[in-house]
């Protein structure tokens, strides 16, 4: 896991997540009988060095089982590593295109739905508008990462091919740290709607530029920042609100043994439901999975579980779960939306907890 | 057009702030002939102690500056007094890599008390802004802006018009002809130190409240003054200020008119380019001249 480096404060909830799923399985007298014994190193956030990692795990620890590390770009490059020992690799987080485009048969997302899938769900969403409500014309700026980058392109793409009219596009690197001209040619350009890939660090800063010029989109989607907690605290609430993005856990969720998670983890790290980052259930998902395959075939070793997960469905916190032969989740994302303080899913409307709200102008 | 000068607009609002923390930069390379390359994480941990002092004690970002402005001057002049006064008599090359590695050690305290998430400072007023015909001008940026160009002015009038600012150029011209004529060059130049450090205090608040930040900012921030210490001439304070502005109204413009990517490039052109036509920067003749 990253405890150092660009992704030590993010990858923080996935580890959080993994303790929690080993505390609770240890207090109720282990994996099969066995205690289950976390050992995690520090890959810095660096690829090279989380493929060293997992290379000394396996050939020189020889663990039994590993997990997958903290982003797509860390686990892009590890994958293959469990792939070369025969490894299953059960990931939180590594839900960029690239990973399942290596067409390896051992790595499992414990999420409901590839990123693509966030796309295409918010696509729909806006393509499921009355013609009138639609918007007329759109800007795509991204930066250079798998993760936003593939829900922004494949938005994009379905839009434009309806008709909606692309007046900005472009994709910065991820180190960039001013973002006032990108807002200078977002307000310049006027879009009805805007999808930005952004981290935490742009959302908010995209979010205070608009502000700033006194411009409010009808529709305003960022791949991430709205669902990290402190988003809120960062823009205001009033300023939230509106705000679409993609989720794929919510402390509301009815989902397999959701409220015993909830419970336990406000129990060890404080606070409360709605500060559960949803790394920490991508996080625990992994370890009710391996659980799981335990109860139902009375052993976790590497071929049991890479045979067991391509078969079936898997509740979890994060839903039931399924993959296609490439690890890639074969359910959906779902829209969400900052609506009256909270952050809810609003479309399909089948799994909507609440209705998709206007996005009101920027209070200040 | 209405986007071009938009941009320029950010652009000379911003490169004030990069002004300041350049012309420290400046300053402490006259009096030390020592690259500061901790001058940008300098800048950033006084963004963080303003976020800590405006989130955990109410104090303004702009009061803030007052109590960094004294903090960080003692803590150039300890610097100075404690590290590059001892290396100095050895070589300048490893004053050098000191300041680097107190840059990484600097920022690696920072990682550990505050995590690697970027932080913003933000006021209640951080999202307003003015419409003056038909542009945005942030109100933070302005007032970033001015109080950079109030700082540096202060600067100036202590190097222009002080006992002390007679000292520090004289220094910087000729550290052994100053000591010959009765200048203290070693305490001169501590206090230089502490006045350079001193601007990177001031801007940190300021560069706070306009750009997210972490640790890791430090090293896209320092390859921006190296660039404009080139540009400006190394030892030019006037040349550091119109290095910054230019540099900052490129980056801006470079970014809105043709890609966010090629913005910090165009840092990078610019320093080639002035390397190969004019290597001593664009003051730096005229500063012999004047001294």
């Amino acid at each position: 896991m990253s405890l150092s480096g660009d992704f030590a404060d993010m990858a923080k909830p996935a580890l959080q997540g993994y303790q929690l799923w080993a505390d609770t399985v240890n207090a109720h007298g282990g994996l099969l009988g066995r205690k289950v014994d976390l050992k995690v190193v520090d890959d810095a956030s660096n690829p090279t060095q989380a493929v060293t990692n997992y290379e000394n795990l396996i050939s020189a620890d020889k663990v039994n089982l590993v997990f997958g590390p903290f982003s797509s770009l860390l686990t892009i490059p590890t994958v293959t590593v469990a792939h070369r020992f025969g490894y299953a690799f059960i990931e939180p987080s590594g839900a960029a295109p690239q990973v399942f485009s290596l067409h390896l048969n051992d790595v499992f997302l414990a999420q409901p739905a590839p990123i693509i899938s966030a796309g295409d769900a918010f696509a729909n969403y806006i393509l499921s508008l009355p013609k009138a409500l639609q918007p007329k014309t759109a800007a795509y700026p991204s930066a250079d990462d798998p993760f936003t980058q593939a829900i922004v392109d494949v938005i994009e793409a379905r839009l434009q091919a309806a008709g909606i009219k692309t007046v900005y596009s472009t994709v910065y690197s991820t180190e960039t740290v001013d973002l006032s001209p990108v807002v200078t040619r977002i307000v310049a350009a006027k879009p009805d709607l805007l999808v930005s890939g952004t981290g935490t660090a742009d959302s908010v800063a995209e979010v205070k530029g608009m502000i700033q010029a006194h411009f409010t989109p009808k529709f305003v989607f960022f791949t991430n920042g709205p669902n990290d907690p402190t988003f809120t605290g960062q823009v205001g609430a009033a300023n939230a609100n509106g705000i679409f993005s993609t989720g794929d856990w919510f402390p509301e969720a009815k989902t397999a043994g959701n409220a015993a998670f909830e419970q336990a983890y406000v129990a060890k790290y404080g606070g409360t439901a709605a500060d559960i980052d949803p790394s920490a259930a991508e996080a625990y998902a992994c370890g009710q999975l391996l659980q799981l395959v335990a109860q139902r075939f009375g052993n976790v070793n590497n071929a049991t579980i890479i045979s067991a997960l391509h078969h079936g469905s898997w509740p979890t916190v994060e839903g039931n779960l399924s993959w296609d032969k490439d690890g890639s989740p074969l359910g959906s994302d779902l829209v969400v939306q900052w609506v009256g303080g909270k952050l809810l899913p609003v479309y399909p409307s089948a799994d909507a907890l609440a209705t998709p709200i206007a996005k009101p102008a920027w209070t200040g | 057009m209405h986007l071009f000068v938009q941009a320029v607009i950010v652009g000379i609002l911003f490169g004030g702030v990069y002004a300041l923390i350049a012309s420290g930069q400046a300053m402490i390379f006259g009096v030390t002939r020592t690259i500061n390359f901790a001058q940008a994480i300098l800048a950033i941990l006084c963004s963080f102690l303003s976020f800590t002092l405006f989130t955990d004690f109410g104090i303004d970002p702009f009061l803030s500056i007052l109590i960094l402005i004294p903090a960080m001057f003692a803590l150039g002049y300890a610097i100075y007094v404690l590290l590059l006064r001892q290396l100095s008599r050895w070589s300048a090359e490893l004053g050098l890599l000191v300041l680097y590695g107190l840059g990484i050690g600097i920022q690696g305290v920072l990682d550990f008390v505050y995590g690697t998430s970027t932080r913003l400072i933000t006021p209640s007023y951080a999202n307003n802004s003015w419409t003056v015909a038909g542009f945005q001008i942030p109100e933070v940026r302005f007032f970033a802006f001015v109080l950079a160009v109030a700082v540096l002015a202060a600067l100036q009038v202590i190097r222009q018009r002080t006992r002390l600012g007679r000292a520090l150029r004289a220094t910087t011209q000729n550290p052994v002809a100053a000591r010959l004529l009765g200048v203290d060059v070693e305490q001169v130049s501590a206090i230089g130190m502490g006045l350079g450090v001193a601007a990177a205090g001031a801007a940190g608040p300021l560069f706070g409240m306009i750009l997210s930040f972490n640790g890791n900012t430090q090293y896209d921030l320092l390859s921006k003054l190296l660039s404009i210490a080139v540009l400006g001439g190394m030892l030019s304070m006037p040349g550091t200020i119109v290095a910054a502005v230019i540099l900052g109204v490129v980056e801006s413009v470079v970014a809105a008119m043709i890609s966010p990517d090629w913005s910090s490039f165009s840092f990078l052109v610019v320093l080639f380019a002035v390397l190969i036509v004019r290597p001593q920067g664009l003051f730096g003749r005229q500063l012999r001249g004047a001294l």
